[in-house]
């Protein structure tokens, strides 16, 4: 059994990199290994925007990746300033900048940059998509 | 022991090229996603035949390439994981 | 404490991989990482001297990376290759930076825990 930290740096639409980010993580899981986080960096954070709705007939990698924290309770952290400057806000950041509206959501967590050296510091892998 | 792993061709950007530049002979390359399309070409057939290759199976189903590509060796995701560990890291280029 | 290499590969303000790159590897020293830096390609763009971001927009960034010795980030290495592709010389770069062959860049992937692109 080895522990992975998994970085996601790719939108989720528009690029194939981060479905494939997500069936390593699942994958990784199912053979009994550890996902210590998925973090998502730069175009990455963009995966955990709610409000993206992919046709009903498609598949929605946001709900995988939802899916995916429901079933093995891995964290899904944010770069708060990666998803600030693209408009993915919590509702404590859409607070803090007078804003009304908000598009992220747990569990889906905002985090700093932080969080992912003390991930690679802790892990046996580090893989990014 | 390095796994590279290149996710784009090189007709759309220099990871394949800049990760050669770089590249031990013990290493191994993985090619995901578009990257997969670069073995279509005869100038990439020559330039990764010295290495270890693999490519991920579903990126090359997604795109209908296993006949034209069956002549390179096709791996799962649990491969990919399994890979990750027997390799010392993973360079994602 | 583990080894992290970070590559600039990209050309600076086209794209924001520069300064996120920059970004983490400060991040990481301040973490008590030991970081490293390898500018490939157009990445070597970021070093230049003279460069106005804002006049596009683009944050200027480019002056933190004077900082980096703050930081005890000392291991800063340029592909010789690309020096030679771009038409840069050394003196082009604002950093006291090590041109190096590929192969010794080679050797410091091999020698660091964790090598992250940009």
């Amino acid at each position: 059994m080895s522990k992975f930290i998994i970085q996601v740096n790719s939108p989720a639409y528009g690029s194939s990199s981060s479905y494939n980010a997500y069936r390593f993580a699942e994958t990784a899981l199912k053979n009994g290994h550890v996902v210590d986080k998925v973090f998502f960096y730069q175009d990455g954070v963009l995966n955990t925007n709610h409000l993206n709705s992919p046709a009903s007939d498609e598949f929605d990698l946001g709900k995988a990746w939802l899916s995916l924290s429901d079933r093995y309770n891995v964290p899904l952290i944010n770069c708060v300033s990666a998803a600030l400057r693209r408009g993915v806000l919590s509702q404590t950041d859409a607070n803090e900048n007078q804003l009304s509206h908000w598009n992220m959501e747990p569990p889906f967590i905002m985090g700093g940059l932080g969080e992912l050296v003390i991930g690679i510091e802790s892990a046996d892998r580090l893989i990014s998509f | 022991m390095i796994l590279h792993h290149i996710q784009s061709s090189p007709m759309q950007s220099s990871a394949l090229k800049t990760c050669l530049r770089y590249i031990d002979p013990s290493d191994t390359i993985l090619l995901s996603g578009n990257a997969v399309n670069c073995l279509l070409t005869q100038e990439w057939q020559q330039r990764l035949s010295p290495y270890k290759l693999m490519l991920l199976a579903d990126d090359v189903i997604a795109r209908g390439l296993q006949a034209r590509l069956s002549a390179y060796k096709h791996i799962d995701y649990s491969d990919f994981v399994e890979q990750t560990l027997t390799h010392k890291k993973v360079i994602s280029w | 404490m583990k080894k992290l290499c970070i590559v600039f590969r990209q050309g600076p303000h086209g794209t924001a991989q520069g300064r996120e790159a920059l970004d983490l590897a400060l991040l990481s020293a301040s973490f008590e990482q030991e970081v490293s830096l390898v500018f490939t390609d157009e990445g070597l763009l970021n070093l230049l001297n003279h460069q106005s971001p804002e006049t596009i927009g683009a944050k200027d960034y480019i002056a933190t990376f004077g900082a980096l010795p703050l930081y005890d980030v000392d291991t800063i290495l340029v592909c010789k290759d690309s020096m030679k592709e771009l038409s840069l010389v050394e003196d082009d770069l604002k950093l006291a930076a090590e041109v190096c062959e590929p192969r010794m860049i080679a050797s410091h992937f091999s020698q660091v825990d964790e090598v992250l692109v940009f």
